[in-house]
């Protein structure tokens, strides 16, 4: 067992499943996503990038693109969050496009963990 | 990847990203978490982005004091931690970029990636040069002047911040790398088709040898110019069909065996290398008994030419020992050269010349002194090695000096930036007295002591006209090129030296009918120089050489005529 390998494998997992978390539920309804699962998600995201930095390999540039883009997707989400509770009322509307924004990074999340356990599965260690 | 030191960085990073996202992601959700009071005194929570502004200003120690409404004691006490937290984050995260921008391999690396997009940048022929040392810095120096480009790499990196400091290191990309590795010689571009030579001119043979076998498996098609003084390894390099070997002891002896028959070639040689004109006196060496000081590998160099002219010589050494037959024949003599009685018993008084060429510039030196003082007419050869004792050897008043590492720098910026003059000066070494001393005359009395050399090339960039001339099929003679343009039936103040065609070389041509891609050397004036660039390029001067009637213009002919 490889503790780097526990370590990146539970950030990766991690930042999919709070993505998941926070998209689940219905799209126009405020209450039913959390702020708190949102802020998680991102900062988890961004630790699972870090981590991924670096990585010379094919497989490790395009785990690097997936996160890049959960990260961007995320940081969208969370802008319009902000710019629409400062600068005007709050909509059903707007909840929606913040939703399907990180349903969006919820797939290129999904996308970088199934290339990681593919590539896990492949190595011969 | 090519580009390694964004990796490095990246690599590097990882760890202070981390640390940075992890701290600030503790310290926002803190604050939005600890209960807050207003200025109503009813409970509330900063929200993200409240918890966001002010922990990024606190971080970075900018502190704009407390938003939205003043803390409670609670939250200052959170504030507190936070402080210490991310600060020392961000800290930690300057202090490792810092130390990576310091960083060696990377500074390396950005060298090495800086020096690859450079090499591939060059359009024109270049030449590759391997180590920086005294010998390279003249050479580059000279290629450089006449407009060549080149590429330099060495092992050391003080070395290269040396060369960095020349005036003309700017046009030439320099990298720190190992010259015998394959991944080197392919980062100096050695691959490319303008890749034309590659130097190296290392102390230890065996490593001049190794680079040879790597750039013929590499490129086949590059020169490489080398120095070998051992046989074995001259062999080698030789059979690699690339290498051209400088040997600069046998340099040094065939200059002697010349000067004993043919002075007059060496007048011709020290123009060519632009280090004396032809006024020079041209004086044969004396005939008499010679003392060789050093039997190493310029005195064995030395002893053959002076059998070969059947020249009474004794030789001196100290370590090495000459065969059994030399010592009966008391031409041998095992002893320190420096040493005033050896040199009285190897006959100083009634000797005409003396080799001072032992490995050890002060051993020369001080022989030198030694036998002029025992016999101030004698003709003293001295030998030295590097050019750091320049000065010192020239106020000793040797008769002849020869300098290995001056050598060495002539022969390879001759052979690299002048080809064809090059190929001139070794056809000119085979030739006779007679035919020495007939060409100098002939040059001295057509143009004087010191008439410029000049190359033509039957390409369409320099010989506009004559190439498309000869292209349509007509006969020129190389003649008509030495044709004066103020009357077609004089000629101009120009000789033709040689003629290269096809890399075969016809020395001092005549009635030769060009053909394409032919090369010319010419001695000549300025002024016959720009004649003879006239004629080439110039189709109405060409016309009139060759017919001496004036190429009429169609249009104004057509003008004219109606």
């Amino acid at each position: 067992m490889n503790l780097q390998k526990v370590i990146s494998g539970f950030f990766f997992i991690l930042a999919m499943t709070l993505n998941f978390g926070f998209f689940y539920g219905d799209m126009d309804n405020v209450e039913l996503h959390s702020s708190y699962e949102l802020f998680a998600a991102l900062v988890i995201s961004l630790i699972a990038t870090a981590l991924k930095i670096g990585d010379k390999t094919q497989i490790g540039s395009v785990l690097l693109a997936s996160s890049l883009v959960a990260d961007i997707q995320l940081i969208a989400a969370v802008l319009v969050w902000t710019v629409v509770e400062y600068t005007s009322t709050f909509t059903p509307s707007h909840m929606a496009t913040i939703i399907s924004l990180s349903g969006g990074a919820f797939l290129a999340n999904l996308t970088s963990v199934i290339l990681y356990i593919g590539e896990t599965l492949k190595s011969k260690r | 990847m090519s580009d390694n030191a964004l990796w490095i960085i990246l690599q590097r990073l990882r760890k202070p990203i981390i640390v940075i996202i992890v701290t600030y992601a503790i310290s926002i959700l803190g604050m939005v978490l600890i209960d807050g009071m207003d200025d109503q005194g009813n409970v509330y929570h900063l929200t993200f982005f409240d918890a966001f502004y002010f922990i990024s200003y606190t971080a970075s120690t900018i502190g704009f004091g407390e938003t939205p409404y003043t803390f409670t004691y609670e939250q200052r006490l959170w504030v507190l931690i936070c402080i210490y937290l991310t600060v020392i984050g961000w800290f930690y995260g300057i202090g490792a970029l810092v130390s990576i921008i310091s960083d060696k391999t990377l500074k390396s690396e950005l060298m090495k990636s800086q020096f690859r997009k450079r090499v591939k940048m060059l359009k024109s022929d270049f030449i590759i040069i391997l180590g920086y040392n005294h010998v390279h810095s003249q050479v580059i120096r000279k290629l450089v002047n006449v407009g060549l480009n080149v590429v330099l790499i060495d092992n050391s990196e003080e070395n290269i911040h040396g060369f960095l400091l020349e005036d003309f290191s700017k046009s030439v990309p320099v990298m720190v790398g190992n010259a015998l590795l394959t991944e080197t010689l392919e980062d100096a571009g050695i691959h490319q088709t303008n890749c034309k030579a590659i130097v190296a001119h290392f102390f230890e043979e065996e490593k001049n040898l190794r680079i040879a076998i790597l750039t013929k498996f590499l490129n086949p098609n590059v020169t490489m110019i080398t120095k070998a003084t051992w046989k074995d390894t001259i062999n080698s390099l030789l059979d690699t069909d690339i290498a051209k070997v400088e040997n600069p002891f046998e340099i040094f002896a065939k200059r002697i065996d010349i000067a004993l028959t043919s002075p007059h070639i060496l007048i011709l040689e020290n123009w060519i290398y632009k280090n004396a004109d032809l006024a020079d006196e041209a004086s044969f060496l004396p005939q008499g008994k010679y003392i060789i000081c050093g039997y190493g590998r310029l005195g064995k160099a030395i002893q053959e030419k002076f059998d070969k002219h059947g020249i009474e010589y004794v030789i001196i050494d100290e370590h090495l020992m000459g065969t059994r037959e030399m010592i009966e024949n008391k031409t041998f003599i095992r002893a320190n050269a420096d040493d005033k009685e050896i040199l009285l018993q190897a006959g100083i008084e009634r000797a005409v010349g003396l080799v001072a060429g032992t490995q050890n510039d002060i051993d020369n030196i001080s022989i030198l002194l030694t036998a002029k003082k025992l016999n101030p007419n004698i003709y003293v050869i001295a030998r030295e090695n590097t050019m750091k004792e320049v000065s010192i050897f020239e106020a000793t008043k040797s008769d002849w000096l020869f300098i290995i590492e001056r050598i060495l720098i002539n022969k390879t910026a001759l052979q690299l930036a002048h080809p064809l003059k090059h190929a001139f000066l070794k056809k000119t070494l085979y030739q006779d007295e007679a035919w020495g001393r007939a060409l100098v005359n002939f040059l001295k009395s057509q143009l004087g002591d010191n008439p410029k050399l000049m190359k033509l090339s039957i390409d369409e960039e320099s010989a506009y006209a004559l190439y498309h001339e000869i292209e349509r099929g007509e006969l020129v003679n190389i003649d008509v090129l030495l044709r004066s343009l103020e009357d077609w039936n004089n000629n101009h103040k120009a000789i033709a030296l040689l003629l290269k065609r096809n890399g075969k070389e016809v020395l001092l041509p005549q009635n030769e009918v060009l053909q394409l891609n032919d090369e010319i050397l010419f001695a000549c004036d300025e002024e016959s120089a720009e004649e003879i660039e006239l004629i080439a390029s110039n189709m109405y001067e060409l016309h009139y050489v060759c017919s001496g009637k004036e190429k009429q213009n169609w249009l104004l002919g057509k003008l004219f005529r109606g």
